[in-house]
């Protein structure tokens, strides 16, 4: 019930079907759309950051290990180099040999000739023999190579070989190169005692950067690379740090402890990935801005909602097409009822669009107008036949009381020896007789009628003698128009019993009849007591029945009257109390050709 | 019925047109690309010898490909041909640039072009020097009299009270030789009275050379030469040693190169006041792109010095200043 209460509440604020189904279509879809749009679009946002923070990993590891392995590679050559006895002979015997001296010349020759990433390589010792690349370059004369950085992390590691990241290399004379040193210390193995040398090689900053620029991270992403001790081994853009012009976040990335981290500078946000080497102690940092990913991330969203509205509105488009397919035949049916209802049976005949449960519906209701327009049809008809059979019931019968009167009328006057009353009187009781039996026709001619409302009155007025006096004029025009039978005499009969009859002096009853413009005036004029108000309003009341006549009333005629010639005709009745009535039949001239038949 | 159905065919109408607008909008039409400014920049010379200039058109080059912009150098061969200068300069106003950078030459010689310029509506900057007139919508030069007052103030340190000094200038006029012989003075402070003799090399190592030959022969005691820029420092030096008086007489100076340092481990050079070349060239640059841009810069901007000595050379701070970083060279290679 309340189930129900709510389900009219909500449909009923709809004014059709039509827009219900349409309402409920669309905001289903428009339901399902919102939810999967946006649950895409969180997964969205949400999987471009992890995918990018995962393919800058992967690709910083990737560098990582490429870096490593080239460290390694070098740190090959330099334990290749530095354990022969060739180094040994070359850095520790003051009166070393030209021959390993050569031998040496030749092995470095031949490596600076295979990689080109390799800007020096050389052996030499404070106050001590040297040999630098292939011996052609001059050593730096003023420069105190203890004192250089490289020089002093070698022999403090003692054997193992160290990176000294991004310096200027000074050691070749009118040369000084940014490079990356590889050192490794060379212990004299005659004399422990003896101070230890220093086997260098210096990689140019290509060899880093070529590395770097292999992979690129996002389109305005970089990689950059520090040292542990948070110097800068490569950036894109280092000679810009390196002049202040741009600053970095290195003290993040080396406090950091997670593999990625946000920063946000002013309107710029970046992600940081990063990536420690454990053989370098190097860390790769992928920088990407996070306005970069946003963008991607909105390109999608656009594009989802593009998509979204462009459903939406083939939904709403398509969802109106299914209401109205749906409710047309509906549509359809009600406007053929409301035909129906307003007795229209001729055109309420409705198509069958659909073989669904309104199809079946229409079709229904196709078949029950039908059979109530037959039914319609065949009550009409059975109605005409019994009206008629009444009336001829009617007709066929003079009111017995009125039969007696005037046969009790005829008796005295004869017993009276009045033998012209008696055959005037008789004469016009068989004429009425005659009349009322011999015509079966529903239709007469007005003189016919005239004549048996004649021999009524004949017979009415020997009876009243005194009191009744009567008139008959009618142009002999009409007098062959046709009206139905019995429309004059009742009327007649209701003036005499209600008007004449109650008045003192000798009443008089005129019958006139007229043609007026296309119509037939007959009047009844009696000069009677006349009618108040009340009863001139129940005149026409069914129960109002003569007994005295054939019990066709004043009812009865105007039914008569108004079914066979419409509702603009039949009778009207003027009175004013003692002083008369007058009652008015009217009937159209000219009677249309259909009316013959009905 | 119809009515329903005219209704919701606008909407969808509506509804489409606002999405193509959108899709048009968001695919289509790019956010508004900064505009492609045209840049021409004027140096005083171009000289591979000298890093000065080397590293301040690498600077104003990066800045320029950085920020997107094209930038056309128009250099001289010589730093004192200020004839050769102007010409270029009205080359480059016939040429229609948004913006001219210049680093005038001479004080007040260029200023009839560039008042040409202005009038175009050509956007002046001044690197590293300026001129009299004031032409200039922007400056960006070292803080001549803070070099100057910097090497003063360390040569201060090296004399005692009555030591003589001598100053080989580069161009006599020239808005730089000036301020920095002002600081120079101021730094020295008391001892400022101790200068003997100012010279001017026209920005020629031979005749820096030469002046200061002149000089150790004039003055036999004199204990300090100051060089105030390249090629006066290197021609002093140069000088200096060659008569193998760097025992006896200190070389100080303004700007490096390769040769420069190379001294100073000799030994020849006891400071550098250097200028820091590469970052001048790259601000003019940037801040000019930001100027055309409608922000807002400082009319005059400072791009700073250092004092180098031997004792500091190597360390990383000023390896960095000294010695041109080329990572944008290898990298341009690489791709």
């Amino acid at each position: 019930m309340k189930m129900n209460n709510i389900h009219t509440r909500v449909l009923g604020k709809f004014k059709s079907i039509q827009s219900a189904i349409f309402m409920a279509l669309s905001i289903l879809v428009l339901c399902a759309v919102i939810v999967v749009t946006a649950v895409s679009l969180q997964y969205t946002r949400s999987s471009i950051f992890e995918n990018s923070v995962m393919y800058t990993q992967t690709i910083i590891n990737q560098m990582n290990q490429n870096i490593d392995s080239y460290i390694n590679y070098m740190e090959n050559i330099a334990s290749l180099v530095s354990g022969g006895e060739d180094v040994q002979e070359v850095l520790f015997r003051e009166d070393s040999g030209s021959e390993s001296r050569n031998r040496l010349k030749d092995q470095f020759h031949t490596i600076l000739e295979g990689r080109e990433d390799i800007k020096n390589l050389g052996i030499l010792k404070v106050a001590g023999n040297a040999l630098i690349n292939d011996g052609t370059e001059e050593i730096n004369p003023n420069l105190d190579i203890s004192r250089q950085e490289w020089y002093e992390k070698a022999i403090e590691a003692d054997g193992k070989s160290v990176l000294t990241s991004s310096h200027v290399q000074h050691v070749v004379k009118g040369e000084r190169p940014w490079v990356i040193t590889l050192t490794e210390s060379i212990k004299n193995a005659d004399d422990p005692e003896d101070s230890s040398g220093v086997f260098f090689i210096d990689l140019n900053y290509s060899a880093i950067s070529e590395l770097c620029d292999q992979n690129s991270v996002s389109d305005t992403g970089y990689v950059f690379i520090v040292d542990q001790d948070g110097n800068i081994v490569y950036h894109p853009q280092q000679q810009q740090l390196y002049n202040e012009l741009q600053t970095e976040n290195i003290s993040l990335v080396m406090e950091s402890t997670e593999d990625t981290f946000q920063v946000k500078n002013g309107s710029e946000e970046r992600m940081y990935t990063l990536s420690r080497s454990e053989k370098t102690g190097w860390t790769v940092v992928g920088c990407i801005n996070v306005e970069e990913l946003l963008r991607t991330s909105n390109q999608a969203r656009s594009i989802y909602l593009v998509t979204a509205i462009v459903l939406i509105i083939v939904a709403l488009l398509i969802s109106s097409l299914i209401a109205r397919n749906i409710t047309l035949p509906i549509q359809r049916l009600r406007d053929s009822m409301a035909k129906v209802q307003k007795g229209d049976f001729e055109t309420a005949d409705v198509e069958v669009l659909t073989e669904n449960e309104i199809g079946s519906l229409t079709r229904s209701f196709n078949v029950m107008t039908h059979r109530i327009r037959e039914l319609m049809e065949q009550n009409i008809h059975e109605q005409e036949e019994k009206r008629k059979s009444e009336l001829k019931a009617l007709q066929s019968q003079i009111n017995p009381h009125f039969l007696y009167n005037t046969l009790d009328a005829i008796i005295w006057m004869a017993e009276g020896k009045k033998n012209e009353e008696v055959v005037l009187m008789t004469a016009a009781l068989a004429r009425l007789l005659r009349q009322s039996i011999s015509n079966e026709d529903e239709l007469v001619s007005i003189g016919q009628e005239i004549e048996y409302a004649r021999s009524y009155l004949t017979i009415q007025k020997m009876r009243y003698k005194d009191k009744l006096e009567f008139q008959i004029e009618a142009e002999p025009s009409i007098l062959a128009v046709q009206i139905i039978k019995l429309a004059l005499q009742p009327i007649i009969e209701n003036a005499i019993y209600h008007g004449l009859k109650y008045k003192e002096s000798k009443g008089l009853l005129i019958v006139r009849g007229y043609e007026k413009e296309e119509d037939v005036i007959l009047e009844i004029i009696d000069n009677g007591v006349g009618m108040d108000q009340e009863k001139l309003e129940h005149i026409f009341d069914r129960h109002k029945v003569n007994y005295h006549s054939n019990g066709v009333g004043v009812y009865n005629v105007q039914q008569r009257l108004r079914l066979y010639y419409g509702s603009g005709y039949g009778i009207s009745y003027e009175s004013r109390e003692g002083e008369g009535t007058t009652a008015t039949i009217r009937i159209p001239k000219r009677r249309e050709a259909d009316h013959e038949e009905a | 019925m119809k009515k329903h159905k005219k209704r919701l065919m606008l909407l969808a109408g509506v509804l489409v047109l606002a999405c193509g607008a959108f899709v048009w909008n968001f695919f289509f039409r790019q956010p508004a690309d900064k505009e492609q400014w045209s840049l021409i920049y004027v140096p005083k010379t171009e000289d591979g010898t000298n890093d000065f200039w080397t590293s301040l058109i690498s600077g104003t080059r990066m800045a320029a490909k950085e920020y997107n912009i094209s930038l056309e150098v128009l250099a001289p061969d010589a730093e004192q041909n200020v004839e050769l200068q102007n010409e270029l300069i009205e080359e480059a106003v016939l040429k229609k640039p948004d913006a001219l950078l210049v680093s005038p030459s001479s004080f007040t010689e260029s200023a009839g072009i560039l008042e040409e310029a202005k009038k175009q509506g050509i956007r002046i900057v001044f690197i590293d020097s300026y001129m009299e007139e004031d032409l200039q919508d922007l400056t960006v030069a070292t803080d001549n009299l803070e070099v100057g007052r910097k090497l003063g103030e360390y040569a201060g340190t090296l004399l005692t009270e009555d030591s003589k000094i001598a100053v080989v200038g580069h161009v006599q006029g020239v808005s730089t030789a000036i301020e920095r012989e002002e600081g120079f003075r101021e730094g020295l402070g008391e001892k400022e009275k101790n200068i003997v003799d100012v010279v001017y090399c026209d920005s020629m190592y031979e005749k820096s050379y030469r002046l200061t030959m002149e000089l150790m022969e004039k003055y036999p005691d004199l204990e300090m030469i100051a060089g105030l820029n390249e090629y006066s420092s290197v021609g002093a030096a140069r000088a200096v040693k060659d008569a193998g008086a760097q025992d006896r007489i200190r070389v100080v100076g303004v700007d490096s190169s390769q040769e420069t340092v190379d001294l100073m481990e000799e030994g020849i050079f006891s400071g550098i006041v250097v200028q820091k070349a590469f970052k001048m060239g790259y601000v003019g640059v940037r801040e000019t792109v930001r100027l055309l841009n409608g922000e807002k810069v400082e009319k005059n901007i400072d791009s700073g010095c250092e004092l180098v000595t031997p004792e500091n050379m190597y360390a990383s701070e000023i390896e960095k200043l000294l010695f041109p970083f080329d990572s944008a060279k290898t990298q341009d290679e690489g791709k």
